[in-house]
C-alpha cells in the first residue's frame, strides 16, 4: 500500500508538467492575447487606444515573444515558488488566490456537509420506504434537482427573492462588511448569507447523491444476508445501518476525493451569478481576459488537487472496505 | 385705481430706462466696486470689457463671492453662466483680477468639511486657507450650495474597470465642460496660445498641492515630459498629440514654477482637447501630462538607487522597473500615489472588493460660497463579478449615481422600482453619432467581388434605404432616439444640418431594389437572392459583438431587411477579442458598432479618420498605408484622401474654420456612407442613470461621451446629499 502511494506521488510532478503544457497551450489557443482582450474591453467602455500604446503594452508584458519562451519563463518562475503577477489585476497571483481561498474552502465545506447530511438520510429513507408517498416526493424533487442547471435555479430564486421580498441574495456579506476586518459581527453576517449559495450549490449534488444512495441501498437490501440477519432477530434499524448502508456508501466514498479540486475552485458560473468572492469567478475572468498567468496557475493547482484527490479516494476506499484491503495484500 | 397703476407702471418703465443709462455713465469706474448687472450682460462680456479677457470672469466670481459672504448687498454667483439683470456684483480692480488669474492673492474666506476641521483643530492638518491654492477653482453648483457628508455608492466590474474611477474624478489639468462644448480650467488656472497656435502656455495655480500636501508645480509637468514621455524604457513611442508633423516630439519648457509652454512646429488647435483627456485613462502612463515627481522618483531608474529599485521590483514580482513604475504611477493601482483629484484612494485599489476614495484635503476646488469641495466624504466602488448583478443592485437602490454598466434594457425594471427604492432614472443621450452603425470595410480582400461592391457608393446607399430604422428603434431601443446617420447632435456646432443627418435614412425598399439592379446585381438564385457576376451568391456578413446589449438584435433585423431586397446577410455574433483580432487582420467584411466619436473628429481616435485604431474596419489596409508612409497597404482613393485632408487642416485651423471643416467632413461622411447609421441620440451608452433621490446637483441633462469623462464633466465634487 505504502509503495503504491509513493509510486503515485512520484508520478505527480510528471503529470503536473504535462498538465502545465496543456493548460498553457489551451489558454493561448483563443485568438488574440491579453492585450487584444484588454483593448476590446476598453473599447466597449468607449475608449480607444493608439497603436503605439498597444505595441508598448505587448512589449511590456512580453507578449511579443514566442509562446515557448513565454512558457519557459512562466514555468521557471513557478519552480522557484513564484506564482507570478496577474496581467489583469496587477497583483501577485498568490495574493489573489490567497484572499479568496478561505471563503472558497468554507463555502465548499458547508456545501459538502449540507449535501451529505441531506442526501444520505433521504437516500436511506427512500430505499427503505420504496414507493411510499415520501419516496415519490423525494424522487420528483431529486429529478428536478438533477435536471435544472444550478445557475438557472440561482437566477430564478434570486428573481423571486427580489420580486416578492425586495431583497438581494447575492454576495457573502452585507455591503458594510465586505472589506471590514474580521470580527464576530462579520462572521455572523457571513453565516446569514452563506446558507443561500450553500443550498443552491448543494442542490444538484444532493439530488444526485440521494439517487445513488437509494439505488445502492436497494441493491443491498435484497441480498440474502439481510434475510439471515432478520431471521436472527436483529432490529431492522440497527441492521440497515450496520451492513447495507455501509456497503452502499462505498461507491460514494470513492468519489470523496473528487471534491478536493471542487473545494478549491468552487462553482464557476453559479458563483459568478451570485457574485461570490471565490476562486471560480476569478478563473472565469482570467480566461475571458486571457490573463494566462493567473488562469494557468489556477488550472495547475486544480489539476494537482484532482490528482491528489483521486489518490485520497483510493486510500479511503481501501481503508473503509476490507475486501479491497484484502485484495491489495 | 387704474390710473394709479398706470402711472406707477410708467414710472417704473422710466426708471428702468434711466437707471442703466446712469450706471453706464462711467463703466470703467465700476472696477474695484459695486456694479449693477445690465440686461444684456454676461460675466464673460463684463470681464472682456473691464479686463480685456473673457476668461477673467473667474476672478469676478471669486472676488464677488468673497464680498457676498460679508456683505448682503452683493449677490452670490452660484453659476457663472447665470447672472440676472439688477444684481449688484463686486468687480475686482484690474490688479486684483490679474492677481487672481496668475494665482497670487492673499487671504480669502473658506469653509471646509467638519471631518477636516477636526483634523485642523487637532493640528494634524494645516488650515484650509493654506491647503487651497492662492486662486482656488470656483466650481459652479447645478441647483444649490450643498452640505458636507455622505458616501457615493457605485458598482464596478473589477480591475480592468479602472476607467470607472477615471470618469468620476476626471483628474486632468483642464476639463471638458458639462455640455462638452468647450474646455474649462481645472488644476490649471488658465492658458493662452500665440497667434498661430504653435505655442501654448499653461498656467498652474500658485500654492496648489498634491493630495499629500506637497506643492504641485511646473516641475511635475517637466517630470512627466523628461522622465516619462522622453524616457525610452517607459515610452517606446511618442503619442500622436505630442508629435510634430514630422513625427518628432514637441517641446515642453518650464517658464516659471507655475508656467509651462508646449511648442509645436506647426499650428495645433486640438491641444486643449487632448490635454483635457490626459488623466491617466486606460491605465496608461502615456495618457498623463503631469505626475507627482516627488513621489515617483523613488521608482524611476534615473533617480532611484539601483539596488533599492531592483529590490522593490523583485518584491512586487515584476521583471523590470518599468512595470513597477507603471503600477506605481497610476492611482487606480496604487493607493499611495498622490493625486490632484477631489477624492483619493484610501488604501484600497481597483483590485479590491471595495475600491474606496476619501476626500482630498488639498483639492483646489471651492463652491461659489467658498466651501472647499467635494461635498461628499467618500466614494465607494463595490465589485460585481457580473454586469447583471450590478443592474439588479441598481434596481434595489444600492447604487447612488451611475450610468456605467447600466444596460438600456434594464430601463423598464429600473423605472418600476424607482419609488420603492428611493432613486430616480435620468437619461443622458449620447453625444451625436449613431448607436448602431454598420461600417463597410473599404479594403476587404477575402472576396474581391464583394470588396468591389462595398467600395461602390450606390451599393451602400441602396442598403441604407433597405433598413427600416423605425422597426429597429422600437425593437432594440425601447422607442428612444431617432433615425439618423453618424453625425454630431443637432445642438453641436459641428452638426452638418438635417438634410445630412437624415440622408438615405427613409425606409424605401423600392429605391433600394432599383439601385441594386442598376449596379448590375440583377441575377438571382433559386432562393431569390442576388448573385455576384461570377454566379456565386452575394452574401454579406455582419460581425457583431454584444458589447452594449442589443446589437445582435439590431444586426438580425438588418439582415432580415437586406434579405428582403435580395441581399443575403449572415450575422456573426463574435466574442470581443476575436472580433478585434479580425479587425486588425482585415478579415471583417462589415461590422456593427456604435460611432460615438462624432463630437471629437480632430482629436483622439475618431472613426472618420482611416488612420485611427478604432476605424480599422473602415479601411485597415489604408490605415497601414498611412502607418508605413505608403510602403505597405493600399493607397486611399481620392474620396478618403479628402477626408484625411479635412482632418489635417482642421488640426491646424482656428475654431471658426474648424467648425466649417467639421461640417464639411460630416456632410461627406453622410453622403459617402462608408458607415450606415441606424438609430442615434439614445441613452444606450452609459446614458441610463440611477440617481439617489437624496442626491442633488446632478444635472438633468449633460454631454455624455468618453472624451468628456461623463459624469466627470458634470463635476461630481459638487453633488451632495440632503440626507443619507
Amino acid at each position: 500500500m505504502l509503495q503504491y502511494i509513493i509510486k503515485r506521488l512520484l508520478l505527480l510532478p510528471f503529470l503536473l508538467f504535462i498538465f502545465s503544457v496543456i493548460a498553457f497551450a489551451l489558454i493561448q489557443a483563443p485568438p488574440g492575447d491579453f492585450v487584444t482582450s484588454y483593448i476590446a474591453e476598453l473599447a466597449a467602455g468607449g475608449s480607444a487606444v493608439e497603436q503605439a500604446q498597444i505595441d508598448a503594452l505587448r512589449e511590456q508584458y512580453g507578449l511579443d515573444q514566442p509562446m515557448t519562451v513565454q512558457y519557459v519563463k512562466w514555468i521557471t518562475r513557478i519552480l522557484q515558488g513564484d506564482l507570478g503577477v496577474s496581467l489583469d489585476w496587477k497583483k501577485p497571483n498568490a495574493e489573489l488566490i490567497g484572499e479568496r481561498l478561505a471563503l472558497t474552502l468554507l463555502l465548499g465545506l458547508f456545501t459538502f456537509i449540507f449535501t451529505w447530511a441531506v442526501a444520505i438520510p433521504i437516500g436511506i429513507y427512500s430505499a427503505t420506504h420504496q414507493y411510499s408517498a415520501l419516496d415519490y416526493f423525494f424522487t420528483i424533487f431529486n429529478y428536478f434537482g438533477i435536471a435544472t442547471p444550478t445557475f438557472m435555479t440561482a437566477l430564478v430564486v434570486m428573481w423571486l427573492a427580489f420580486k416578492y421580498f425586495g431583497v438581494s441574495v447575492t454576495g457573502l456579506f452585507s455591503p458594510e462588511y465586505i472589506d471590514a476586518p474580521w470580527s464576530w459581527a462579520k462572521f455572523m453576517d457571513l453565516l446569514s448569507h452563506i446558507w443561500f449559495p450553500m443550498v443552491i450549490l448543494g442542490l444538484d449534488g444532493t439530488a444526485r447523491l440521494a439517487r445513488v444512495m437509494r439505488a445502492n441501498l436497494l441493491d443491498e437490501l435484497k441480498k440474502p444476508y439481510m434475510e439471515m440477519a432478520r431471521a436472527k432477530g436483529m432490529s431492522e434499524w440497527r441492521l440497515v445501518m450496520k451492513y447495507p448502508v455501509r456497503l452502499a456508501l462505498n461507491p460514494l466514498i470513492s468519489t470523496i476525493g473528487w471534491y478536493l479540486p471542487l473545494l478549491f475552485s468552487g462553482s464557476v458560473i453559479v458563483a459568478t451569478v451570485l457574485n461570490l468572492p471565490t476562486i471560480g469567478p476569478l478563473l472565469l475572468r482570467a480566461l475571458i481576459t486571457q490573463d494566462m498567468f493567473l488562469a494557468g496557475i489556477i488550472i495547475l493547482i486544480y489539476c494537482g488537487l484532482a490528482i491528489i484527490g483521486t489518490l485520497i479516494s483510493d486510500i479511503l476506499l481501501a481503508w473503509i472496505d476490507p475486501r479491497i484491503r484484502m485484495e491489495e495484500s | 385705481m387704474q390710473k394709479k397703476l398706470l402711472s406707477w407702471f410708467i414710472v417704473t418703465i422710466l426708471l428702468m430706462a434711466v437707471l442703466p443709462a446712469l450706471t453706464f455713465a462711467a463703466p470703467a469706474l465700476q472696477t474695484g466696486g459695486a456694479y449693477t448687472v445690465q440686461a444684456e450682460d454676461t460675466l464673460g462680456k463684463i470681464a472682456d470689457k473691464e479686463y480685456g479677457d473673457p476668461l477673467a470672469y473667474t476672478a469676478i466670481v471669486y472676488y464677488n463671492n468673497q464680498k457676498a459672504l460679508e456683505d448682503e448687498t452683493f449677490t452670490l454667483i452660484e453659476d457663472p453662466n447665470i447672472v440676472e439683470p439688477g444684481w449688484t456684483i463686486y468687480l475686482p480692480t484690474p490688479e486684483e483680477a490679474n492677481a487672481y488669474l496668475i494665482g497670487n492673492i492673499e487671504g480669502g474666506v473658506f469653509n471646509e468639511a467638519p471631518s477636516l476641521a477636526a483634523l485642523v483643530d487637532s493640528g494634524d492638518l494645516p488650515p484650509v486657507e493654506e491647503r487651497l491654492p492662492d486662486n482656488p477653482l470656483i466650481i459652479p453648483v447645478v441647483e444649490q450650495i450643498g452640505t458636507y457628508g455622505g458616501t457615493l455608492r457605485r458598482g464596478f466590474l473589477g480591475p480592468s474597470d479602472h476607467n470607472n474611477y477615471v470618469r468620476v474624478v476626471y483628474d486632468a489639468l483642464v476639463r471638458n465642460s458639462p455640455d462638452g462644448s468647450e474646455v474649462i480650467p481645472h488644476i490649471a488656472a488658465a492658458w493662452e496660445s500665440n497667434d498661430d497656435f504653435t505655442q501654448w502656455t499653461i498656467r498652474l495655480r500658485s500654492g496648489a498641492k498634491w493630495s499629500d500636501g506637497e506643492p504641485m508645480t511646473a516641475d511635475d509637468i517637466m517630470f512627466w515630459y523628461n522622465d516619462i514621455l522622453l524616457n525610452e524604457d517607459l515610452s517606446s513611442s511618442i503619442p500622436v498629440w505630442m508629435q510634430n508633423s514630422d513625427g518628432t516630439v514637441a517641446t515642453v519648457e518650464k517658464v516659471s514654477d507655475t508656467e509651462v509652454t508646449w511648442t509645436y512646429d506647426e499650428p495645433n488647435t486640438s491641444f486643449l482637447l487632448e490635454l483635457a483627456n490626459k488623466d491617466g485613462a486606460d491605465l496608461l502612463i502615456s495618457n498623463l501630462s503631469y505626475a507627482p515627481a516627488h513621489y515617483l522618483q523613488q521608482f524611476h531608474a534615473s533617480y532611484a538607487d539601483e539596488a533599492e529599485l531592483q529590490a522593490a521590483v523583485d518584491e512586487a514580482g515584476f521583471d523590470t522597473w518599468t512595470e513597477l513604475f507603471t503600477q506605481k504611477a497610476l492611482a487606480p493601482t496604487n493607493a499611495d500615489r498622490p493625486t490632484t483629484a477631489a477624492w483619493v484612494p484610501d488604501g484600497t485599489t481597483v483590485a479590491d472588493q471595495v475600491f474606496r476614495l476619501t476626500r482630498n484635503p488639498y483639492y483646489v476646488g471651492v463652491d461659489p460660497a467658498g466651501n472647499q469641495l467635494p461635498y461628499i466624504d467618500t466614494v465607494e466602488f463595490t465589485f460585481f463579478a457580473d454586469k447583471q448583478t450590478l443592474n439588479t443592485a441598481a434596481a434595489q437602490g444600492q447604487i447612488d449615481m451611475q450610468g456605467r454598466h447600466i444596460d438600456m434594457s434594464s430601463y423598464p425594471t429600473l423605472k418600476q422600482n424607482e419609488d420603492a427604492n428611493n432613486y430616480h432614472v435620468v437619461t443622458w443621450p449620447t453625444f451625436g453619432g449613431s448607436d448602431a452603425a454598420i461600417t463597410f470595410n473599404q479594403t476587404y480582400e477575402t472576396n474581391p467581388e464583394i470588396g468591389e461592391l462595398m467600395r461602390n457608393q450606390d451599393f451602400r446607399i441602396a442598403l441604407s434605404y433597405a433598413i427600416d430604422r423605425e422597426a429597429i428603434k422600437e425593437l432594440a431601443f425601447l422607442g428612444l432616439g431617432e433615425a439618423r446617420q453618424p453625425v454630431p447632435a443637432p445642438n453641436h456646432p459641428y452638426y452638418p444640418g438635417d438634410e445630412y443627418a437624415h440622408m438615405y435614412t427613409q425606409f424605401d425598399p423600392d429605391t433600394a431594389n432599383e439601385m441594386l439592379d442598376s449596379i448590375g446585381l440583377t441575377e438571382r438564385d433559386e432562393e431569390g437572392f442576388r448573385t455576384l457576376p461570377s454566379g456565386e451568391r452575394l452574401e454579406i456578413e455582419i460581425s457583431v459583438v454584444p458589447a452594449f446589449g442589443n446589437w445582435p438584435d439590431v444586426a438580425q433585423i438588418i439582415a432580415q431587411q437586406w434579405g428582403d431586397v435580395g441581399v443575403r446577410t449572415r450575422v456573426e455574433v463574435r466574442e470581443r477579442s476575436l472580433h478585434f483580432q479580425m479587425r486588425d487582420t482585415n478579415d471583417l467584411m462589415t461590422e456593427l458598432w456604435n460611432n460615438d466619436t462624432t463630437g471629437f473628429p480632430f482629436s483622439g481616435q475618431p472613426q472618420m479618420d482611416p488612420r485611427s485604431t478604432t476605424a480599422t474596419t473602415f479601411a485597415p489596409l489604408i490605415r497601414k498605408w498611412y502607418q508605413t508612409d505608403g510602403a505597405e497597404g493600399v493607397e486611399p482613393p481620392q474620396e478618403i484622401a479628402d477626408i484625411v485632408a479635412i482632418i489635417d487642416e482642421a488640426k491646424i485651423s482656428n475654431r471658426a474654420r474648424q467648425i466649417e471643416l467639421a461640417q464639411e467632413l460630416f456632410q461627406k461622411w453622410a453622403e459617402d456612407v462608408y458607415q450606415i447609421g441606424t438609430v442615434g441620440l439614445t441613452p444606450m451608452v452609459q446614458g441610463v442613470l440611477v440617481v439617489n433621490d437624496n442626491l442633488h446637483n446632478v444635472p438633468a441633462t449633460a454631454g455624455n461621451d468618453w472624451p468628456l469623462r461623463t459624469p466627470g464633466n458634470t463635476r461630481p465634487e459638487q453633488y451632495f446629499y440632503t440626507e443619507q
